[in-house]
C-alpha cells in the first residue's frame, strides 16, 4: 500500500469482531518514519457496547477524503482502493517536477 | 533456545537420538504444523516422542518451545493484557519494555499462529500434543485478537494499580502500542470493562473488605441465614423418617 500522500488516518475498530483484521493490518501497514514526518493517526477501540460504527478514513495530502467500511473489505482490497488515488498523485508529482 | 526448551522441561543434556529427531524434522517440516487444517491426517505418520513426551513437532523445536512458553505466560500470569504494537523502532520499543517493567509488567511480543494453537489446545495438559481439530476448542474467546501484530503485558499479581500504571503509560503512546482485550484470571474483558477493573482496589484490600462486612452482619441474621437451609433440609428428611417410621408399624 502506498502510505506516502496520507496526511490523515482515522481507524475506529472492535478487536473482537470482523472488522479488526483489515484495521489493524491498515495500521500496522503505516512505517513508523511516516509518523514523524506529519501524518496523523487517530484510532478508536471499540466495544461492544458502544453503539459506534466501525471505519477507516484516509485523507490525502490534497484534501481528498475517502472513507470505507471496514467489514466489508479484506486489506488487499481497501489498499487497492486507496492505492487508486495515491497513484493519481505520484503521477502529478512526477510530471510537476519534471 | 533449545537450551532454555530443554529447561523449560527439565531435559538433561544433548541426547543422539535428538540429534536424529532434528535431523528428521527439516523432512517433514512441509506436511505437518500446528496450524494445518490436513493435521489429522497427518498424525499418523509423524509424531515425535522424547522422553515420553509426543509432539507435532520435535521436542526441541522453536515452535513447541514458544507454545510451552505460552502455556507458561497464561498459567503464571493472573493479569495479561494483549496490546497491539505499530511498527515501533528500536528505541521505542527499549523505551517501553522499561518504562512497563517499572510499572510492574512486562511485555512479550507473540507470534499469532502459535499462540492461537496454544489458545485451541488450553483445556489439554499439553498444547503441543496431537489434538484432533474436532476436540479443540476453535471458539476461544481470545482467538479472535490474534490478527495483526500482538504483544501481551503480563503481570505476575492481580493488582489494578500497576494495571492502571500500565494504562497510563499506553494512553500517551496511543497507536503505537494500544490495548486491544485483557485475560483477567479466567475471564476475557474487553477495554470498558479492563477500565472498570483498573479502579478496583486490590485483592486483599477486596478481602478485607469482605471480610470487614462478614463481622459487621455475623452479629445480624448472616449466621441464621446461613444455618436455615440445613436445618429445614434436616427437618424435612426427619419427619418423612417419622413418616415411614409410621407406615411400617401399621
Amino acid at each position: 500500500m502506498i502510505t506516502k500522500y496520507f496526511s490523515k488516518v482515522v481507524v475506529k475498530f472492535n478487536p473482537f469482531s470482523k472488522e479488526a483484521k483489515t484495521a489493524r493490518l491498515l495500521l500496522s501497514s503505516i512505517p513508523p518514519a511516516q509518523r514523524q514526518l506529519g501524518t496523523q493517526i487517530q484510532n478508536e477501540v471499540l466495544s461492544s457496547a458502544s453503539n459506534k460504527t466501525p471505519i477507516i478514513k484516509v485523507t490525502f495530502k490534497d484534501k481528498k477524503t475517502m472513507e470505507v467500511d471496514p467489514t466489508k473489505y479484506t486489506f488487499q482490497e481497501l489498499s487497492n482502493y486507496f492505492d487508486a488515488h495515491s497513484r493519481q498523485l505520484s503521477l502529478k508529482e512526477t510530471i510537476e517536477s519534471s | 533456545m533449545n537450551f532454555a526448551g530443554r529447561q523449560l522441561w527439565g531435559f538433561n543434556g544433548l541426547s543422539l537420538s535428538s540429534l536424529r529427531i532434528w535431523s528428521q524434522t527439516i523432512i517433514s517440516r512441509s506436511y505437518v504444523s500446528y496450524a494445518s487444517k490436513a493435521a489429522p491426517a497427518a498424525f499418523k505418520t509423524s509424531k515425535w516422542s522424547q522422553d515420553g513426551r509426543e509432539t507435532i513437532k520435535p521436542v526441541d523445536s522453536r515452535k513447541t518451545f514458544l507454545i510451552d512458553s505460552y502455556k507458561q505466560l497464561m498459567g503464571s500470569n493472573p493479569v495479561v493484557l494483549f496490546v497491539h504494537y505499530n511498527n515501533l523502532t528500536k528505541n521505542e520499543d527499549h523505551h517501553y519494555r522499561s518504562q512497563i517493567k517499572k510499572a510492574g509488567g512486562s511485555l512479550t511480543m507473540l507470534r499469532n499462529n502459535l499462540f492461537s494453537v496454544y489458545l485451541r489446545n488450553s483445556a489439554f495438559a499439553d498444547p503441543c500434543a496431537p489434538i484432533k481439530r474436532r476436540d479443540q476448542n476453535l471458539s476461544h474467546p481470545l482467538l479472535p485478537l490474534f490478527k495483526g501484530p500482538t504483544a501481551a503485558i503480563s503481570f505476575q499479581e492481580t493488582n489494578p494499580q500497576s494495571v492502571a500504571r500500565v494504562l497510563k503509560i499506553l494512553e500517551k503512546l496511543q497507536d503505537r502500542l494500544f490495548v486491544v482485550g485483557a485475560k483477567v484470571e479466567a475471564d476475557v474483558y474487553d477495554i470498558n470493562q479492563l477500565s472498570q477493573f483498573k479502579n478496583l482496589p486490590d485483592k486483599p484490600g477486596l478481602q478485607s473488605q469482605l471480610l470487614g462486612l462478614l463481622h459487621i452482619l455475623s452479629g445480624a441474621g448472616l449466621v441464621r441465614t446461613l444455618e436455615a437451609g440445613p436445618q429445614t433440609l434436616y427437618l424435612t428428611l426427619q419427619s418423612h423418617h417419622d413418616n415411614i417410621g409410621k407406615d411400617d408399624e401399621e
